[in-house]
């Protein structure tokens, strides 16, 4: 019952916080993608199925302010957890080396994602402009390892 | 393991399924309803969010606010205790104003130079002797200057400077014992001794034996004072001793009209005043002469708060005239005695 609430706190928590940094502290769009970092991390350290669950939540959160693409967040979010949950099978992702370059091409990739999925839907690709591109995956990047010593510190390594 | 990837594998394709359809779709009434349900659902994060961070971000503003008020505060206290320390200075000038201006309609003695004057210092083991005023050499103050005081709209005497110091004197009071003043009774013009006894009344004696005195006299100095003016007001007879059969002369006791405990502002009589300062007008008699009392036995006190019944100087009784060629000579040299001489002493 604990872990459940604290998995729903976790969840809706994450969600704040996305709100609240992109907010009142993105730059230009550049700003840390905590759901997709946390999408990311939950999927190398817990599995892809409780991942895409997470990511896929979070996507349709993401998709509600937008009046276009209403899935297309979703999607990438399911995707990037499980594209992690199979590569940590060949990866040691839980060194924060390996899981920031991971993030960091995930960040990539989703925009490349969700471009294309804009592309086929809309018929125009959705570029979310140089700045985030650029920085939102060093942001991510960062974000990820900071989460990680978080997580190892507060028990989560070998779990 | 296996089974962990088959049920990936089929939450992928479950979600990627939801994923497409959801963007398949078209914003038609029932995404839009979803979307609005899910939006609703989610309103508040966004709303108490907001609030919250209003709230985080406006404390350094509110911090500040407390600070510049704790600050105002502080400063205000100051100028709450300046404010009450001015309300009681305007209080304490105002009834000093007050005083000033009654004593200022006040007619000092002619011939001599008056300055007001303040007591700043009384002895208060030995009230009745002898207190310091705040005027010296610098305003022209010698020795044996006689002091008065006003009061109900007159000026009494008090006593007589006995120290000058640079900025401030000593007025030995007349209730001390070793004060003395020739005086007379305002209802036969009997002149006596005014000794102070070292509290608050005073004894004339010296009377002559054979008249009949009464109580509520006034009693003014005489014109054969070695120090004061004629005719000021030294106080009332408040009690006739019984007659001695071993003494030639009657005594009194006599309340003064100073009263020690409520002197604050007094006249100082100089007999020259500092250089650059105003002369003293020509000597002319401050208070009316009035009618010569009749001869015969002593007239109980007539209208007594309209000032002495007494002859000028230069216009005196019989009586008067008898009794001052008898005793004023003789009272002048006592009162000159009562005190040692201060310059003598130093």
């Amino acid at each position: 019952m604990i872990g459940f609430l604290r998995a729903v706190a976790l969840f809706i928590g994450a969600m704040f916080v996305q709100w609240w940094w992109n907010t009142h502290f993105a730059y230009w769009g550049a700003a840390p993608q905590f759901l997709l970092v946390l999408t990311i991390i939950i999927a190398a350290r817990r599995g892809p199925i409780l991942g895409m669950l997470a990511g896929f939540g979070w996507g349709l959160y993401l998709d509600v302010a937008r009046a276009e693409l209403f899935g297309a967040r979703a999607l990438t979010l399911t995707l990037t957890a499980y594209i992690v949950g199979v590569a940590r099978r060949q990866i040691d992702l839980r060194a924060a080396g390996p899981l920031a370059v991971t993030t960091f091409l995930a960040t990539w990739a989703a925009f490349v994602a969700y471009g294309l999925l804009g592309l086929v839907f809309t018929r125009s690709f959705e570029w979310s402009g140089w700045i985030p591109v650029i920085m939102n995956p060093v942001l991510n990047a960062v974000v990820v390892t900071i989460a990680a010593v978080v997580w190892d510190v507060r028990g989560g390594r070998g779990s | 393991m296996q089974r962990e990837t088959r049920i990936a594998n089929f939450v992928l394709g479950a979600l990627t399924a939801l994923s497409l359809l959801l963007l398949s779709l078209p914003l038609s009434a029932p995404v839009r309803a979803f979307k609005a349900g899910t939006g609703y659902l989610l309103d508040p994060l966004a709303y108490h969010g907001e609030a919250g961070y209003r709230r985080i971000a406006d404390s350094p503003m509110r911090i500040r606010k407390l600070l510049e008020a704790d600050i105002e505060n502080e400063s205000l206290r100051v100028e709450l205790r300046r404010s009450l320390w001015l309300a009681t200075t305007v209080s304490a000038l105002s009834l000093e104003n007050e005083r000033l201006r009654r004593a200022l309609v006040l007619k000092a003695p002619a011939g001599r130079s008056p300055a007001w004057v303040h007591v700043m210092e009384r002895d208060p083991i030995h009230w009745y002797r002898s207190l310091v005023v705040d005027a010296g050499y610098d305003r022209g103050v010698s020795l044996n200057d006689p002091v008065l005081g006003p009061r109900d709209g007159r000026l009494v005497a008090v006593g007589r400077v006995v120290d000058v110091r640079p900025n401030t004197s000593t007025v030995l009071l007349l209730t001390d014992e070793l004060s003395a003043a020739a005086a007379y009774l305002s209802s036969g013009t009997y002149e006596g001794l005014v000794q102070g006894q070292d509290g608050p009344r005073l004894r004339m004696n010296y009377l002559n034996a054979e008249v009949r005195l009464s109580t509520g006299d006034s009693v003014y100095t005489s014109p054969t004072s070695a120090t004061f003016p004629p005719d000021v007001l030294v106080g009332r007879v408040a009690k006739v001793n019984p007659r001695d059969p071993f003494l030639t002369f009657q005594s009194v006791e006599i309340l003064p009209a100073a009263d020690a405990s409520s002197l604050q502002e007094l006249m100082i009589l100089r007999a020259r005043p500092p250089v650059g300062e105003a002369k003293p007008p020509a000597y002319v008699p401050v208070f009316a002469p009035i009618e010569p009392p009749a001869e015969g036995p002593a007239a109980p006190a007539q209208a007594e708060d309209a000032g002495p019944k007494q002859p000028s100087v230069a216009r005196p009784s019989r009586k008067r005239a008898t009794v001052e060629a008898s005793t004023g000579a003789v009272l002048k040299s006592m009162e000159a005695l009562a005190v040692p001489n201060p310059e003598a002493i130093q």
